[in-house]
Parts: C-alpha cells; sequence; structure tokens
C-alpha cells in the first residue's frame, strides 16, 4: 500500500464527508462505506482500530433504529446511518494511520494554520487515550473504596462526582504541567520552526488527490442532476 | 500454624497485547503479616495485587481470602476485607475535608452513621490526621495525602491493606514516617502487603518478601534470606541495599538493616578502642 502523506489523509477527510452528503442513493452509501473499511483493512489496522469502526457501524446502526422509529422510511434511515458511519470512519483512518506530529507538520507546514492552533488539535486527540486510561485508574481507585455505579439516574449522576471530580483536576494538574514544560522547550517563541517529520507530497499524492478531485466533481454534477 | 487470609494458586494472566504477566504464581499471606512484594517493572508485582483485589480476574487459577473463593466478587466487594492504596492519592480524592473523605468508603459499605463516625475519627486518630480533618484535602502534602488515602482505606476496617509502591514521590522523612505508621497498623493486627522497589524498607520493615521475575515467583522468605549473598538477586533486577552491601565488605558484620549494621559496627570499633587501651 502506498505510503500517503498526511496532506492527503487530511484532503481524503473532508473529500468523504462531501461524499457522505452528495451520494443519493443507499446502494452508493454502502460502497462508499465498504471502499473506506477496505482501504482501512489495507494499512494492517490494529485490534484497538477495528474496535473503534465496530462501535462506529453498532451507533450507525443505532441512529438508523431511532430515525426509522420516529417515522423515517428504512432506505432513509439506512442512509442516515451509512452517511454517519463513513463521515467519522474516515477519522479513524486518519488517525490509524497518521503519527500525530506528521500531522501537526503538515497542518503547519502544507496548509499554513498557525502552529499554537494544530498543536491545539492533535495534542487535543493525543489527551484522549490518555484521559481514558486516566478514567479507568479513578473508576478503579473508587471501586476499591466501595464505589459502585447503581441505583436511579440521579443517584448514578450523584455519584459520579467520586469518578469526576478527581478526573478533572487531574486532567487541569496535567495540562499545566505540560504547558510548563512546552514552554520550557521554547514553545512560545515566534519565528518559524523546524518539523523532521516527512510529510513531502509524491506523485501517488498527486494521483490521490486527482481522484478524489474527479469523484468529488462526479458526485457534484449528479448531485445537481437528481434535484 | 498462622492462619492463610490471602491465598493465590496458580493464577495465571496475560494482556490483551499478548504479554504474560503471570504465569500460574501460587502466592498467599498469612493473617498479621508484613510482607512485600518485589521485582523489576513489568515482573507482575501489581498484576498480582489487582487480581488480589478483584479489579482483574485470573485466566486460570484460584484465589480465595480468609477460606472464601472471590471469583465472583467485584472491587466494591473486596473493599470490606481488603484496603488498596494506590501510587497516587490524587486519583481518588474529591471531598472538600479531610474527614468526608475518609468517611467515603464507610458510607458505600453502609456502615451506621455511628459507626462511620468511629472508624472515621480512629482512622484519623492512628494516621495522625485529626488536626487535619477539617482541611481541604488536595492542598495537603504529598505524605499527607497518602497518609489520607490510608485512612480512606483503613476506615473500612479492612482485614488486610495493600499499597502500591506508597512511598515513591515521597522525602525520606515522609516515608520514614509512612512505613512506621503501617507498622503500628500491623501491629494492631492489620495484614500489610507492599509493592516496593525499596530493598532498605524491605531490609528494615518487612517480614516477609517474595520475589517475582517475568511472571514467576522466584523468591519467597525473609528478607534476611533474600540479602544472605545465596541468591542471584542482580538477574532479578534487584540491588541489595546499602546497608548489605556494606556489611559485606566488613568482616565479622552480618547485618541487614541500617539500624542493625550502625549496633555492629559500635560494638566493633567500641571493642577495638578498649582493646587499644
Amino acid at each position: 500500500m502506498p505510503k500517503l502523506a498526511p496532506l492527503t489523509k487530511l484532503i481524503l477527510t473532508a473529500a468523504v464527508s462531501v461524499w457522505a452528503l452528495f451520494i443519493p442513493t443507499l446502494s452508493g452509501l454502502v460502497a462508499l462505506a465498504c471502499g473506506q473499511i477496505l482501504l482501512l483493512l489495507l494499512y494492517r489496522p490494529t485490534g484497538k482500530q477495528v474496535k473503534a469502526v465496530g462501535v462506529l457501524l453498532i451507533f450507525a446502526g443505532f441512529l438508523a433504529v431511532i430515525q426509522c422509529v420516529f417515522g423515517s422510511s428504512l432506505e432513509f434511515s439506512l442512509m442516515s446511518g451509512l452517511k454517519m458511519f463513513a463521515m467519522s470512519e474516515v477519522f479513524v483512518f486518519l488517525l490509524a494511520t497518521t503519527r500525530l506530529q506528521d500531522l501537526t507538520a503538515a497542518l503547519v507546514s502544507q496548509c499554513r494554520i498557525p502552529y499554537e492552533y494544530a498543536f491545539m488539535f492533535t495534542s487535543a486527540l493525543r489527551f484522549v487515550p490518555d484521559f481514558l486510561e486516566e478514567s479507568k485508574a479513578v473508576r478503579e481507585a473508587q471501586a476499591c473504596r466501595g464505589y459502585v455505579f447503581r441505583g436511579n439516574p440521579l443517584k448514578r449522576l450523584m455519584d459520579y462526582v467520586a469518578i469526576v471530580e478527581p478526573l478533572v483536576l487531574r486532567a487541569i494538574s496535567r495540562s499545566e504541567t505540560m504547558a510548563m514544560s512546552l514552554e520550557l522547550r521554547g514553545f512560545g517563541r515566534r519565528g518559524q520552526r523546524q518539523f523532521t517529520s516527512d510529510v513531502a507530497i509524491r506523485g501517488c499524492d498527486y494521483a490521490a488527490m486527482a481522484l478524489m478531485l474527479v469523484l468529488t466533481i462526479f458526485l457534484a454534477v449528479v448531485r445537481l442532476g437528481v434535484y | 500454624m498462622p492462619d492463610i487470609l490471602l491465598d493465590m494458586k496458580k493464577v495465571m494472566f496475560a494482556y490483551n497485547s499478548g504479554g504474560q504477566a503471570l504465569a500460574g504464581v501460587d502466592f498467599a499471606v498469612e493473617a498479621g503479616a508484613f510482607a512485600a512484594i518485589v521485582g523489576r517493572n513489568g515482573s507482575g508485582k501489581t498484576t498480582l495485587t489487582r487480581m488480589a483485589m478483584s479489579l482483574i480476574k485470573p485466566a486460570s487459577g484460584t484465589i480465595s481470602f480468609g477460606g472464601q473463593d472471590t471469583a465472583k466478587l467485584t472491587p466494591a466487594d473486596m473493599a470490606r476485607s481488603i484496603g488498596y492504596v494506590f501510587q497516587n492519592p490524587d486519583r481518588q480524592i474529591f471531598r472538600d475535608t479531610v474527614a468526608k473523605e475518609v468517611a467515603y468508603g464507610p458510607e458505600q459499605l453502609a456502615f451506621t452513621p455511628e459507626e462511620i463516625n468511629q472508624s472515621v475519627a480512629w482512622a484519623l486518630r492512628v494516621t495522625g490526621l485529626t488536626e487535619l480533618a477539617g482541611s481541604f484535602p488536595r492542598l495537603l502534602s504529598r505524605g499527607q495525602k497518602q497518609k489520607v488515602a490510608i485512612a480512606s482505606a483503613i476506615a473500612m476496617r479492612p482485614k488486610m491493606l495493600i499499597l502500591d509502591e506508597p512511598t515513591s514521590g515521597q522525602d525520606p522523612w515522609d516515608a520514614q514516617n509512612l512505613m512506621e505508621l503501617l507498622t503500628e497498623l500491623n501491629q494492631q493486627g492489620i495484614t500489610i502487603l507492599l509493592v516496593t522497589h525499596d530493598m532498605e524498607l524491605i531490609a528494615k520493615y518487612v517480614d516477609r518478601v517474595t520475589v517475582l521475575d517475568s511472571g514467576n515467583k522466584v523468591f519467597d522468605g525473609k528478607p534476611s534470606e533474600l540479602f544472605n549473598g545465596n541468591h542471584t538477586i542482580n538477574a532479578w533486577g534487584l540491588l541489595p541495599p546499602t546497608t548489605v552491601a556494606l556489611g559485606r565488605q566488613l568482616a565479622g558484620i552480618t547485618a541487614d538493616n541500617a539500624e542493625e549494621l550502625i549496633k555492629q559496627v559500635t560494638t566493633v570499633i567500641n571493642r577495638r578502642k578498649e582493646d587499644h587501651a
């Protein structure tokens, strides 16, 4: 499988969202979803990434069921679920196949986004697994003190303070430490930065971008033709 | 023969990533013991204690506490029997006063209001936190927070206390205070199980030590036996306490902790002074 540049994958992420909105038929959306799964499989995903796609499929199914229950036609409901799946699965693909430092480098050097914003975006993504891990640790610590998630919803909500409060305070403390550590390593300085990540665009990237452009134009024309 | 409190037989555990954390380990802690588990990072120490607390279940093998099988018990069920003190107390502190924080466990275990008040007062007294009962726990020092965590655990009146690297990140004074507190709790009848890397503490306070290496139990006995020079402790990622290393260099000294070393060296020096005089 050719190694695509982060910029190409970013464009693909935007393009898939547009395609999901443009494709007017159920079969087309099924093809888009299957194509995305196939693309991810070509990059040999880890068990966690496969699990993430599985969870997205469950959510898509849930969305379709809700739509159906509230009076939409079966076809429309399935299309809504598939659109949601396609738009979110592409992010799994982006994050599963791109290192965050490469993504930051691409956003700054190729998309011309200010470094602070690009860093904020990628570090927010980086914090998700950390936050989940911390949440697990806090839940375990409170479980060892007799915490059980049961009772009526109001009681559960009140009990959840035992998890949320230490989690939020720890997150604030960690972000403060990280901010300090970054400042001490020159984060706030002005001027140009040097990235060691190789984010150069190659022939296969140009080919992929051209393909995406053609497909987008085609779908736009089809969409305009439908209405 | 002393009663076995925690009894783990042939417990195995492997993480999803494929690494085997425990390879059929037999491990038991007697009632009233002051025991420790040591070993290099990744040797399975924390996995073993998490299993004892039912935070994770063994792939095979059995665990019983006080003769009762723990297979179907949750960590909240185990909290009545075992108090677990994590390395980082910040992960559990959430209430606005020390006393309320300590009362959380007894409240969850449905103690009566009178029992809660008694347990909290006792736990605060034992840990020396009575004067800080109304303080905001997050503003306390690391050592004091660790004591709040211990008070929170013992307020549930467990028979056993497991502490995961309780002295890490503490200054020597706080660490010594903490170990003296644990000794006092042990003398009051609470069984103590430490997970630690600190060999000085093992030599000074603990009466039984288990060494894990790559998920296997490679030693189980007294600290003095571990440090007597007959075992390849370096291969297990351990270093002898400084006192033991120094004692080995001095002829006639067989100390396995700092106090014993000082005593023996003083005796030798005094004897020589007398001979010289």
